[in-house]
């Protein structure tokens, strides 16, 4: 007898067969979901609350929503299957998006350098240039709107959705506003424009920390600029998208991660307010697509999409008193966790990504990335991309899960999850509001303390063996082993990228950039909305390390609360 | 070796700022009870000279990036008269990995074991103190 059949036919207390020496479980089992919510091993009428019941004999769409956010769902609106794609040059980057446009993607979203975009440096700043070998390595080199142009170019982003870079919150403005340029070039009514840039502040100042960055109260300024300048003049464009998903990918439990999100989602709505320019409920729709994770914990991350749903709903009705149903109801993208790939035994991966995906589809999502089964080894191949797609659309179309809205609904386990979380997480923010609001606990530091001992529980657990992970710490022998390539990208991105910005900084009108970048300083320093003189700044052919120059100028560095 | 713990350098060599791994690994180290110097995103020019001047027993490399840049660190330490073993972990392909182990450094992709990690430095530190032992 194989060791996996030997270890997957026991009942609860996994055997040792097939387990690391070492490992193996060393307690009795308990059994929980990932963020500690205790399991009986069955469910009843007796486990949901009265008032959670009432909540669920709404149908899906309407409010709270937690069943759904439209009436029927994916017979009317069929998720959009949205990938992270980019690496390399500009025209590395377009032909990886047609490529997945061309097999099924449904919307499309742009990677960019971490160095140059994330950081707002030319790729001639000192930090490049000693790093000029990853230049490229996790996504495009965007200099100016000149590349967005080659990026987009035979693209149809008058009827595609699309990602246009910017996940950075110092890096939207300059993104968003070169996204647009070329749609307004293009003739497309900017009234009809769909995407996002996310402008995320859970990737921004908690998960994945630049070396240099405007502090996060300047980055709250620079959404609410955002959040202002789309509902004036971008309606279908969602200025800000909360990815709570970088939160839980850095430790964050279920709980934890809806909690964050509600709490970052009042910072943005609590500063409309103050502003009164606009009315919350104008902004609803801009500040509700938020993006969620799916892990392997199956009915608590469906629970969780349905909780997040209902607390959004509460959310906008209690503390902001918004009347219009439709302008509470939250749409939500799934990314399934990067960290659940795993390195070894590789194709694994894609029975992992089917499961996260499969909760994504029955939590009821919007739109869905499936991450690739090559994401521990390195950026996604265009095989492991065209696989991500794939599986999306086996989910689409061969296993009939679409034809009813909220299947699991009813599900007395569901329910109690539903319920459970939504209270758990309703404490999660109240303690972050008593810790002076969520930008607060990201200056402190508090909330990245709560994050690393998340992180910590969870290697704890994979490392005592409480936790199994086949091919990591069971099951590691393949008899028949399969090794995935890592892909390498390309490896000419800063080079050129030196040669196009040699050209850019000859060829363009160097008095009309200066005056525009002057022009934005004085917006940044005075309080007006920045992003018209960024559009203008765009427009005059302004590099994204000459956006970087003003913004530290202006606002300095954030003086990040961890050490790592 | 001497009562002394021994002194690691933590850096990343890339400007990805993804923290979660890096404080995983410097927790379970120092838990070890060694001595854990960490650096941040550094360039290998900086990593070089915090090593040396720290005259650590063992450098700690996260790479986010590509990895020609190791290699570069382990050629200016022996120039710079540091026989400091290098230890990575990150993002890694498989195909680096190998090219990595060939020229003796130990590497740990996602996935490894905190255990593995730490009986390592201890391998490495050990056979580094021999060395500055011998020097003497």
């Amino acid at each position: 007898m194989s060791g996996i059949e030997e270890g997957a036919c026991l009942d609860g207390e996994p055997g040792n067969a097939g387990l690391r020496e070492g490992a193996g479980r060393t307690t009795a089992p308990t059994y929980t979901t990932s963020s500690g919510i205790p399991l009986s091993a069955h469910y009843g009428p007796g486990d949901v609350p009265d008032d959670h019941w009432l909540k669920v004999t709404a149908p899906p769409g309407q409010a709270p929503f937690t069943r759904g956010a439209y009436p029927e769902m994916y017979r009317s609106k069929p998720w959009r299957i949205f990938q992270l794609s980019g690496f390399g040059n500009p025209e590395d980057e377009r032909e990886r998006i047609r490529f997945l446009l061309e097999h099924g993607e449904t919307g499309f979203l742009m990677e960019h350098d971490r160095m140059t975009a994330d950081h707002l440096y030319d790729v001639d700043h000192p930090e490049v240039v000693a790093r000029r070998d990853d230049v490229g390595l996790t996504g495009a080199v965007i200099l100016s709107v000149d590349d967005y142009e080659t990026v987009l170019d035979g693209i149809d982003i008058a009827s595609t959705y699309a990602h246009a870079g910017g996940a950075v919150v110092q890096h939207a403005p300059f993104a968003n506003a070169c996204y647009w340029t070329v749609a307004r070039r293009r003739g497309i009514d900017l009234r009809r424009l769909a995407g996002t840039g996310q402008s995320d502040f859970n990737l921004t100042y908690l998960g994945c920390i630049n070396k240099v960055q405007v502090p996060p109260r300047d980055g709250l300024r620079f959404n609410l600029d955002l959040i202002e300048h789309c509902t004036r003049y971008l309606p279908k464009w969602v200025p800000v998208s909360i990815a709570a998903y970088n939160a839980a990918d850095t430790g964050l439990n279920a709980f934890e991660e809806l909690g964050a999100l509600m709490a970052n989602a009042a910072e943005y709505l609590d500063g409309i307010r103050q502003r009164s320019k606009l009315e919350v409920a104008d902004v609803a729709h801009g500040v509700g697509g938020v993006n969620l994770r799916t892990s392997m914990d199956f009915f608590e991350d469906i629970a969780k999409l349905r909780a997040a749903r209902s607390m959004w709903e509460r959310l906008l009705r209690e503390r902001y008193g918004v009347t219009d149903e439709r302008a509470r109801r939250l749409r939500i993208h799934v990314v399934t966790a990067g960290s659940a790939m795993t390195y070894s035994q590789p194709l694994n991966n894609i029975a992992r990504g089917t499961l996260m995906g499969l909760a994504a589809v029955l939590g009821g999502a919007q739109s869905l990335g499936v991450s690739g089964y090559d994401e521990a080894i390195t950026i996604p191949s265009e095989h492991a991309h065209q696989m991500s797609v794939r599986i999306q659309q086996i989910l689409a179309h061969e296993a009939n899960l679409t034809a009813v809205a909220d299947p699991l609904g009813g599900s007395w386990l569901v329910e109690s999850l539903t319920a459970q979380l939504e209270e758990r997480a309703w404490e999660f923010f109240e303690l972050i509001q008593r810790e002076g609001g969520y930008v607060a606990t990201l200056d402190s530091g508090w909330l990245h303390q709560r994050a690393s001992a998340g992180a910590s529980l969870a290697m704890d657990q994979v490392e005592n063996g409480d936790r199994i992970l086949v091919g990591v710490n069971a099951y590691q022998d393949d008899v028949s082993p399969f090794e995935v390539e890592g892909f390498e990208g390309t490896t000419d991105a800063w080079d050129r990228a030196m040669t196009r910005l040699a050209a850019l900084r000859r060829e363009r009108d160097s008095r009309a950039a200066a005056s525009a970048l002057r022009t934005l300083e004085g917006a940044c320093r005075s309080g007006v909305n920045i992003m018209g003189p960024m559009l203008d700044a765009v427009e005059a052919r302004v590099t994204v390390g000459e956006i970087g120059e003003v913004f530290r100028t202006v606002f300095g560095n954030w003086d990040v609360p961890i050490v790592f | 070796m001497s009562d002394e713990p021994a002194r690691i350098l933590m850096a990343k060599t890339s400007l990805d700022g993804h923290w979660r791994g890096v404080t995983i690994v410097e927790r379970a180290l120092r838990e070890a009870h060694f001595e854990v110097i960490v650096l941040g995103m550094a360039t290998a020019e900086e990593i070089v000279r915090a090593a040396v001047d720290e005259e650590v027993d063992l450098v700690g490399l996260n790479l986010g990036g590509r990895s020609a840049v190791v290699e570069r660190i382990v050629a200016e330490l022996r120039a710079q008269g540091s026989d400091a073993p290098v230890m990575v972990g990150g993002v890694i392909t498989p195909q680096t990995k190998k090219r990595l182990e060939s020229s003796g450094i130990a590497v740990f992709p996602p996935g490894s074991s905190l255990e593995d990690i730490v009986a390592t430095a201890r391998r490495l530190c050990e056979h580094s103190a021999e060395m500055k032992h011998e020097a003497q």
